[in-house]
């Protein structure tokens, strides 16, 4: 009878254990992904808040991607767009030029396989699937030039695709958005 | 029991001579494109070596590995002979037929596109074909396990289903699952295309069917390694599984969460909705949960051991581990990369934190920790223990075993932590060379270098490992007598019928599945307007 | 023990199993549909169901935008992989005949005595584009644009593939073959330059690209110079710009030296 006790209570003993520390564990994981919404909202982190098609063969043609649209353009209400494609092997613009300290959307889209835009040193980091449009917040709090490389195998070109992104002084930005048009440092 | 010695033979040969192959073909990568190679003039050569690392890696030696594992276990801890044998080999062919298939086009340099597929990208029809055989071969075994179960339970009506056994099947139902996702892109909308049937594809969908395979495949993978944590590793270092009931536990959360957390490899997408993106990232973090427990128990397990042994005091009883035991050194080892892997894993969890790495060459130093290190450790341990069962020899060489373990250990720490540092940087993934000579790189070089000096270190063990295992087969004769697992302290006598089958955790899973992925799939299937052009590799 | 007994609320492991699947599927599904949508501050949605749709991922199309006026008539052309990609006999026969008054300047065979492009075996969708281009405008010669204008679509299709049909030859201009330079192996990275073979076909064509061995030095180098100094702009979205500006002039020069030099069947003939 006592060996069937103790082993009785010793089970019980290894279940209260082993309760308390599942509930560690779920306490983590809870804790863990309220911190995760917290930082997101209040980082303004959060992934782009709608889906947006559009067919990559014909961007070239109409809509908010063609040449003459691509780049940096100082909005309204003092915010900057930026548009920007990737393609085999290259984004255009090539340099890509904001002012600093300034909010910054960012769309872009791919014109035939998928890419990827990271901008080192930063936390912007988005896939460009072709068909979709992406779109991210950013702001730089640090000028400077930044690299930008392709981050998605993109075929046999890839280790090829880097782009540049110049971060510059907000009245320097300002005075050269005066002659309307769309803004970028390629070239320079 | 273990009769189908040569089955489980061929599986596990055939694995580890391809992972030899594959490991190889790493360590190059690893030289070419660091500062201490020089830059490739034909950079296909490289994607091309990375599609059949990746390809090898991915699908077919840790497919192989469960399989073998997963006879030997039938076997062994239902003490009942393999139903279905024939069945067996005809997997096991599908497999070789499918790897050559797919093998070929991908060194004529027709099928660069990474295993990973990419979609518009679109390479040789043989290589999907290839990768679809495979799949198929491994099915096979999913349905030979279950039935196996199956009968075995007939014959034992009520009874408990050996742990080892228990997760065995757990993880194919995984594997039978989460292959559908890759299956759905292959089948409805890569070969299509290969074939010249169709000539657009939705590249967006293609990257949801992907994501519901990528992440649970990680988990199907993981599954030998934690049956060895539960049923080899207290044995062989003298111990007592700590709690049947909590291995149960985990290995059908395993089954229930593996699965709808996909898309956390989707969160930079843009054809994904963010609300999506927050479900999957909030199973995501479930998904530690049987982590952290399995954690816990093993400790407790091996702590068992260690007492029974002798060992004293709060910390005092790791001194009295039984260090010079293989499997004590590869549970350590592993447990080590777990930590560190998963500690990764938490990172790459969060929306907030995964953009500042996403794609980067932290994402690669993260699956090699976990993959590479921490559940391959467990292959060689896995292997090891079974060898002299199914050679009837002995492995005598036990110090060339340690040191095989510790090379292991040290070359894949050596290669993942400046991987993971330069991934911090900025670094992406996937390039055949980079310009280190810029100033603006030029800091990311000494780590490359550390990184590409690990993946010789790890070419050395795998060497090793191949070796041993090859002498094993030319060792002198000694019986090693029935396969056992670990015992737990309290053997279970009965078992409640839901820790007994798996029909409600699979029930669940789907359901997670259909609630998680449903959705989206059907929204960019029907939707219209979003397939692109396909772009064909090695067009000339 | 069966289903019967497990698939049921009196079964407590099915209860708290499917209980608390449902219960965090239903909280985190409210976050993320509803109470994060509304918690960023920086965007709107007009209604609760705006919300809820664009959390699920509704495909919308872009609102249309206000866009600059080009200023420069840029290609029209839409290319995929399939453009042009199964000719038929009449089709290459129509372009021979056509092809007659081009052999002026471009060779009776497609291969030019002079400095314009040599065409025979070039890839059908080159030729396809350059021939729209030049109608549109969106590329000019003063030579080549009064041959073009008056070209009907079917027109330039059959060109297109009675030249890609024909045989690749040795060109015109024998010199000695030039060792490959850096630019054309390597590329230069961190200037955004891949390897000139991933889309000039010895490593992959991408659509619209021409193979370049054989070619004309000086007709290269022009072509070079004027993407980078952005006097030739019918490269869709810049393609080709990007490349040839950050190019230094001796590159330029080492590239189109390098290719004129090459003999053609480095690539595989059109099949």
């Amino acid at each position: 009878m006592s060996a069937q006790e103790t082993h009785g209570s010793s089970a019980e003993v290894a279940a209260r254990v082993e309760r308390r520390w599942a509930t560690i564990a779920v306490i983590i994981i809870v804790g863990m992904a309220l911190l995760a919404a917290f930082a997101g909202i209040h980082q303004a982190t959060m992934p782009q808040p709608r889906v947006e098609t559009t067919d990559p063969s014909r961007i070239h043609l109409s809509g908010e991607f063609v040449e003459s649209n691509l780049g940096s353009v100082l909005e309204a209400n003092g915010n900057v767009t930026v548009r920007a494609i990737g393609q085999q092997y290259s984004f255009t613009p090539a340099c890509i030029v904001v002012p600093v300290d300034t909010p910054i959307t960012l769309r872009a889209t791919s014109a035939d396989v998928v890419h990827g835009i990271l901008i080192q040193g930063t936390n912007v980091n988005t896939m460009l699937v072709p068909g979709y449009i992406s779109e991210q917040l950013m702001r730089f709090t640090k000028t400077g030039d930044y690299l930008m490389p392709c981050q998605e195998f993109c075929s046999f070109g890839h280790e090829g695709m880097w782009g540049k992104v110049k971060v510059i002084d907000k009245a320097d930005f300002a005075n050269r958005a005066k002659g309307g048009g769309r803004l970028s440092c390629v070239g320079q | 029991m273990l009769v189908n010695r040569k089955l489980i033979l061929a599986h596990f040969w055939l694995a580890f001579a391809l992972f030899g192959v594959a490991l190889t073909l790493g360590a190059w990568q690893m030289f070419i494109r660091s500062p201490i190679g020089t830059w490739l003039s034909n950079p296909e050569l490289y994607y091309r070596s990375l599609t059949a690392h990746g390809t090898v890696m991915g699908y077919v030696f840790p497919t192989l590995v469960a399989m073998g594992f997963g006879y030997a276990i039938s076997e062994s801890a239902l003490e009942q002979r393999l139903v279905g044998v024939r069945w067996a080999w005809s997997g096991f062919w599908l497999i070789v037929i499918g790897s050559v298939m797919a093998v070929i086009p991908i060194a004529l340099g027709r099928a660069s596109v990474l295993y990973t597929f990419y979609p518009p990208l679109i390479g040789n029809l043989f290589y999907y074909l290839g990768v679809v055989l495979v799949v198929v071969g491994s099915w096979i075994w999913v349905a030979l396990m279950s039935i196996n179960l199956r009968l075995w339970r007939k014959a034992h009506p009520g009874a408990p289903v050996p742990l080892a056994m228990f997760a065995n099947v757990a993880g194919s139902y995984l594997w039978a699952w989460t292959a559908v996702g890759a299956a759905l892109e292959l089948l409805l909308q890569i070969i299509p295309v290969a074939a010249g049937l169709k000539n657009t594809i939705d590249a967006g969908l293609g990257r949801i069917f992907f994501s519901w395979t990528l992440h649970a495949i990680v988990y199907f993978w993981l599954m030998p390694t934690y049956i060895a944590y539960y049923t080899i590793v207290p044995r062989a270092i003298g111990g007592r599984v700590y709690s049947d009931t909590m291995a149960r536990i985990s290995f059908i959360l395993f089954l229930v969460v593996a699965m709808p957390i996909g898309m956390h490899h989707t969160f930079a997408d843009p054809q994904v909705g963010a609300g999506f993106k927050f479900i999957h990232s909030a199973f995501t973090a479930l998904v530690a949960l049987p982590t952290l427990l399995t954690v816990f128990t093993i400790c407790a397990s091996v702590e068992i051991a260690a007492r029974l042994r002798g060992g004293r005091g709060l910390f005092g009883w790791i001194r009295a581990l039984p260090w010079d035991n293989p499997m004590m050194l590869a549970l350590a080892f592993s447990f080590v990369m777990l930590g560190f892997g998963g500690a990764g894993g938490l990172i790459n969890m969060s929306y907030q934190l995964d953009a500042s790495i996403h794609n980067t060459q932290w994402i690669t130093g993260h699956f090699h920790l976990i993959f590479g290190g921490a559940i391959v450790i467990m292959y060689f341990a896995i292997a090891y223990d079974l060898w002299p069962h199914l050679t009837g020899r002995e492995l005598i060489d036990v110090r060339l075993i340690r040191s095989q373990l510790w090379l292991w250990f040290i070359g894949m720490i050596v290669t993942t932590f400046p991987w993971h540092w330069v991934g911090i940087l900025g670094m992406p993934r996937r390039m055949a060379y980079f310009d280190f000579g810029d100033p603006a790189i030029a800091p990311q070089a000494l780590s490359v270098i550390f990184s590409a000096i690990g993946g010789f270190i790890l070419l050395t063990s795998g060497i090793l490992f191949l070796v041993i295992l090859a002498r094993g087969m030319r060792a002198p004769q000694a019986d090693a007598g029935a396969y056992r697992f670990a015992l737990a302290v309290h053997q279970p006598t009965t078992v409640p019928v839901a820790l007994n089958t798996h029909a409600l955790w699979v029930a669940l899973m789907i359901a997670l599945t259909i609630t998680n992925y449903g959705y989206p799939i059907l929204n960019l299937a029907t939707s219209g307007g979003t397939s692109v052009p396909a772009v064909y590799v090695g067009a000339q | 023990m069966s289903t019967r007994d497990l698939f049921t609320f009196h079964n407590r492991h099915f209860s708290i199993g499917v209980g608390i699947t449902a219960a965090i599927l239903i909280v985190t599904a409210i976050a993320g549909f509803v109470v994060l949508p509304f918690a960023q501050p920086w965007v709107r949605f007009s209604s609760i169901w705006d919300a809820i749709c664009s959390a699920a991922g509704v495909a919308q199309r872009t609102a249309s935008v206000t866009v600059p006026e080009q200023a420069n008539r840029l290609s029209e052309v839409v290319l995929t992989s399939h453009t042009l990609s199964r000719p038929s006999q009449e089709a290459i026969g129509r372009g021979a005949t056509l092809a007659q008054r081009c052999a002026i300047c471009h060779g009776p065979i497609g291969i030019s005595r002079a400095d314009s492009p040599n065409l025979a075996g070039q890839y059908a969708a080159v030729i396809y584009k350059e021939l729209h281009d030049f109608r549109s405008g969106a590329r000019t010669n003063a030579v080549m644009s009064p041959f073009a204008v008056n070209l009907t679509d079917d027109e330039i299709a059959d060109l297109s593939n009675y030249y890609a049909y024909l045989p690749r030859l040795p060109a015109y201009h024998p010199t000695p073959q030039l060792p490959k330079p850096n630019i054309v192996i390597y590329g230069a990275p961190l200037r955004g330059i891949a390897p000139c073979g991933a889309c000039h076909g010895s490593l992959d064509n991408k659509t619209g690209s021409p193979w370049l061995e054989g070619q004309s030095d000086a007709y290269m180098k022009a072509q070079l110079q004027a993407f980078a100094a952005g006097e030739r702009r019918n490269d869709i979205s810049q393609q080709m710009r990007n490349i040839a500006r950050a190019m230094t002039p001796q590159e330029i020069e080492a590239a189109a030296a390098y290719y004129a030099s090459q003999p053609p069947d480095v690539v595989k003939a059109v099949d």
